[in-house]
C-alpha cells in the first residue's frame, strides 16, 4: 500500500525556535550584559555591538535549524505502525507498532489554540527514557490527530476481528460501536478556587525564585543593595515585616494563578476503557490512561482541606510520562461524601470501604519514641548554647509526641477479597486501594524492639511511572502483618500446602 | 509465626564481607593515623590518640566480626514454585515476598573480589522493585537464575 506522508503544520518551526530561545536565554543574556555593561567605547562600532551581533546570529540559527527540523519531520502509517522520520543532520526513523501505544495525550499551547491545532503526544507501555514520551508530534490540526486515532482504533479492530473470528466479531464490533464517552467528574469554578488558594504551589514558586535569582546572583549590584537594605532598616522593622508578607503574598497570588489556570475546566470522563483528563484555560491538555494500567487508587486527605471536608484522589498508571505521569490526580479536589460514586462508576470493581482494622495500642510508643534520637542531642546542644531561651526547644518534645500519636491513630488497614487497603499518615492521609496483582512486591519489616512488642511494618510497592510507590502501615500487629503477607502469597502455592 | 526461609547464602560470602569490612577497617585506621599526626605537630592533649585507637578497635569489632555475622545468618532466601521469599537485614528484618508472575528479569552479577572466591549476586526485578541476593556460588547463582526465569515463564496470573 502506499502511505500517504503527513507533516507537522509550519507553526512547528516556530514553537521549536521559541523553545530553543527559552532554553538558552540564560547564557544568551549573559553574553548580552557581559559585553553591554562595559560601556567603554571602543571605537569600532562591530565591537560595540559585538553582545547583540553575537545573539541575533544565534537567533538565525536557531530559526534556521527549526525550519529545517520541521521540513524534515514526517510521520505516516505502515503496516499497523505509525512511522516517523526527523532529524537535523542525521536522519532518525521510529516505528511504532499500533499495538504499543497506549494512549495519545493532547496539548494545546497558547500558539495552538487560535490555529486549532494539537499537540501530540504517544504514550507507550514502557517508555525508554525518563522524560520523553515515545513520539511527539508538535502541532498538528486535529483533524490529522483524528486520522491517527482512527488508524490506530482501526488497525486494533481488524487485528480483534481476526483473533476472533469464530462468531465473537459481531460482538465485538458492537461494542465497538457503542463507543460513547461518559462524563464522571467536572470541577466547579467554587471548587477550583478552593483547589487554587489552598494548594501547595507556594514552596515550588519560592524555590524557583530562588534558584532564578542564584543565577543572577553575580549580576546584583550587592554593594548598592545593601546601602538601600541598611536605608531600608532606618524605615524600621515592621515596613521590612510588610514588604516580606506582601512579597509573599505576591507569591501566593501567583501560585493561585497558575493553579486555576491549569487546573480550569478540570473534566474526567470514560471512554470504553480508558479514562480521559482534560484541563487548562489557556494550555489546554488532555490525557488518556487505559484503565488496565491503572496500579493503585489513592485518596488523599490534606489536614487543611479536611476541615473543609474535601479530599484529592489520585491514580498511579503504569505507563508513560516518566516522574510526572507516575501520580495522576484524578479528582484533584472532591467533597469526601461525593468520592465514591464517581469511583465506583470508573473502577466497578474496587470496593471502597473505610478500613477499620486498627493498630494496637501497644505500637504507639514506636511512633515518636525513634524521634528521640535526634531531639535529645538537639535539645541539649539548644539547651547548652543558647542556655535561657534554648530551653524552650523543649516544647518541641510535645509536638513530636502528638504527631506520632496522631499518625498513629491514622493508620488502618483492611483486607477484602483481593483488595489491600492501607490508610497511612505522612502529614496528609492517605488510603491506598490496591489490588493485588498490581502489587510489585511486599515486604514486612521488624527490628529488635518490634519482635519484642510483636510489632512488624508493611510495605507493599507499587509500579508508578517507571518508579515506585510504596504504601506502608509502620508498626502493625505482627499476627496481622503475616496474615496480610499470606494473602499476598500466590495461591497456587497455598493449595500445594493444604493438601 | 511464619517458617523462616529455609536457604542461606554461601559461607564464602561471610568471608567477602569480613574482607569488605577489612577494607572499611584500613580506610578508618589511615584516617586515625592521619589524626594522629595532626595532633603529634600541633601538640594537642595526648588522650587524643587514646580514642583515635578506640574508634578504630570498635569499627574493626563491627564491620569485620559482628556485622558481617549477623548479617550472614540473618539472610535467607528459598525460591518456589510460585513465588520467592527473601528475608535479610541486621538491625531490622526485612522479609520480602515476590510472585513468579510479577518477575520480569533475573541478573547476575560478578565484582573481581566476588569471581576470586567463584561468588556471583543475583538480582531479581519486577517492575517496580529489584531484589538481590548478595553472595551465592556462581554455579549456585546460575543455576538459580535460570530456575527463576523458567518458573517465571510458566506462572500464570490468577487474579
Amino acid at each position: 500500500m502506499s502511505e500517504t506522508r503527513y507533516k507537522l503544520h509550519w507553526i512547528t518551526a516556530v514553537i521549536q525556535v521559541l523553545k530553543t530561545v527559552k532554553e538558552m536565554i540564560l547564557p544568551l543574556l549573559v553574553i548580552v550584559f557581559a559585553n553591554g555593561l562595559n560601556s567603554s567605547s571602543s571605537g569600532v562600532w562591530y565591537l560595540d555591538y559585538l553582545s547583540f551581533i553575537i545573539f541575533g546570529a544565534f537567533i538565525i540559527v536557531f530559526a534556521i535549524t527549526g525550519i529545517i527540523k520541521w521540513k524534515r519531520f514526517e510521520y505516516w502509517f505502515e503496516d499497523d505502525e505509525l512511522r516517523i522520520e526527523y532529524g537535523l543532520f542525521v536522519k532518525k526513523k521510529r516505528y511504532i507498532p499500533f499495538d504499543r501505544i497506549q494512549s495519545l495525550d493532547y496539548t494545546e499551547g497558547i500558539l495552538h489554540r487560535p490555529l486549532k491545532l494539537v499537540k501530540v503526544k504517544v504514550e507507550t507501555a514502557g517508555s525508554s527514557s525518563l522524560k520523553k514520551s515515545e513520539a511527539e508530534l508538535t502541532a498538528i490540526t486535529k483533524e490529522a490527530a483524528q486520522i491517527i486515532e482512527h488508524e490506530i482504533a482501526a488497525a486494533k479492530m481488524t487485528k480483534k476481528a481476526v483473533s476472533l473470528e469464530e462468531g465473537t466479531v459481531v460482538e465485538g464490533i458492537e461494542a465497538e460501536e457503542q463507543s460513547q464517552v461518559k462524563s464522571i467528574f467536572t470541577m466547579s469554578v467554587k471548587d477550583l478556587l478552593i483547589l487554587a488558594t489552598t494548594s501547595g504551589g507556594i514552596g515550588i514558586i519560592l524555590s524557583g525564585a530562588g534558584i532564578f535569582l542564584s543565577q543572577f546572583a553575580e549580576m546584583i549590584p550587592f554593594e548598592w543593595m545593601y546601602e538601600e537594605v541598611s536605608g531600608f532598616i532606618k524605615f524600621g522593622l515592621l515596613f521590612v515585616a510588610i514588604a516580606v508578607f506582601f512579597g509573599f503574598f505576591v507569591v501566593w497570588l501567583l501560585s493561585v494563578g497558575m493553579t486555576f489556570l491549569s487546573y480550569y475546566g478540570f473534566s474526567v470522563s470514560l471512554d470504553q476503557q480508558d479514562i480521559v483528563i482534560t484541563r487548562g484555560l489557556l494550555e489546554k491538555k488532555r490525557m488518556t490512561v487505559p484503565l488496565n494500567r491503572v496500579q493503585s487508587i489513592r485518596v488523599i486527605e490534606n489536614p487543611f482541606r479536611q476541615i473543609f471536608g474535601y479530599a484529592a484522589v489520585a491514580i498511579d498508571s503504569a505507563g508513560g510520562g516518566g516522574a510526572e505521569g507516575a501520580k495522576i490526580n484524578l479528582f484533584p479536589l472532591v467533597r469526601k461524601k461525593d468520592i465514591n460514586g464517581p469511583l465506583k462508576e470508573i473502577f466497578p470493581d474496587l470496593i471502597l470501604v473505610e478500613p477499620t482494622r486498627k493498630l494496637p495500642a501497644r505500637s504507639r510508643r514506636f511512633y515518636y519514641r525513634i524521634d528521640f534520637l535526634w531531639m535529645v542531642p538537639a535539645i541539649g546542644a539548644m539547651a547548652y548554647f543558647f542556655f535561657p531561651y534554648g530551653l524552650l526547644s523543649l516544647l518541641i518534645v510535645p509536638v513530636i509526641i502528638f504527631y506520632g500519636l496522631w499518625q498513629h491513630r491514622s493508620g488502618a488497614y483492611e483486607l477484602s477479597g483481593n483488595q489491600l487497603t492501607l490508610r497511612f499518615r505522612g502529614f496528609s492521609l492517605q488510603t491506598a486501594f490496591l489490588m493485588r496483582k498490581r502489587i510489585q512486591s511486599m515486604e514486612v519489616k521488624q527490628n529488635y524492639f518490634h519482635k519484642r512488642r510483636q510489632v512488624a511494618s508493611v510495605t507493599a510497592a507499587i509500579k508508578s511511572g517507571i518508579g515506585t510507590f510504596r504504601a506502608q502501615v509502620l508498626h502493625m500487629e505482627e499476627a496481622e502483618a503475616e496474615r496480610i503477607l499470606s494473602w499476598y502469597e500466590p495461591k497456587t502455592e497455598k493449595k500445594g500446602r493444604q493438601e | 509465626m511464619r517458617a523462616q526461609p529455609v536457604n542461606q547464602i554461601s559461607e564464602k560470602g561471610l568471608r567477602v564481607w569480613r574482607l569488605y569490612g577489612i577494607m572499611q577497617t584500613i580506610v578508618i585506621l589511615l584516617l586515625a593515623i592521619g589524626s594522629g599526626v595532626l595532633v603529634y605537630i600541633f601538640e594537642w592533649p595526648g588522650w587524643l590518640y587514646a580514642i583515635a585507637a578506640v574508634v578504630v578497635v570498635f569499627f574493626a569489632y563491627f564491620l569485620i566480626y559482628l556485622f558481617p555475622k549477623v548479617r550472614w545468618t540473618r539472610w535467607r532466601y528459598e525460591v518456589r514454585e510460585s513465588e520467592i521469599e527473601l528475608q535479610h537485614g541486621i538491625f531490622i528484618v526485612k522479609r520480602t515476598l515476590i510472585p513468579m508472575v510479577r518477575v520480569q528479569h533475573v541478573d547476575t552479577s560478578q565484582g573481581p573480589i566476588l569471581r576470586k572466591y567463584d561468588l556471583a549476586e543475583i538480582t531479581i526485578s519486577t517492575a517496580a522493585t529489584n531484589h538481590t541476593i548478595p553472595a551465592l556460588l556462581t554455579e549456585e547463582a546460575d543455576g538459580l537464575r535460570g530456575r527463576i526465569s523458567v518458573l517465571a515463564r510458566v506462572a500464570e496470573d490468577d487474579v
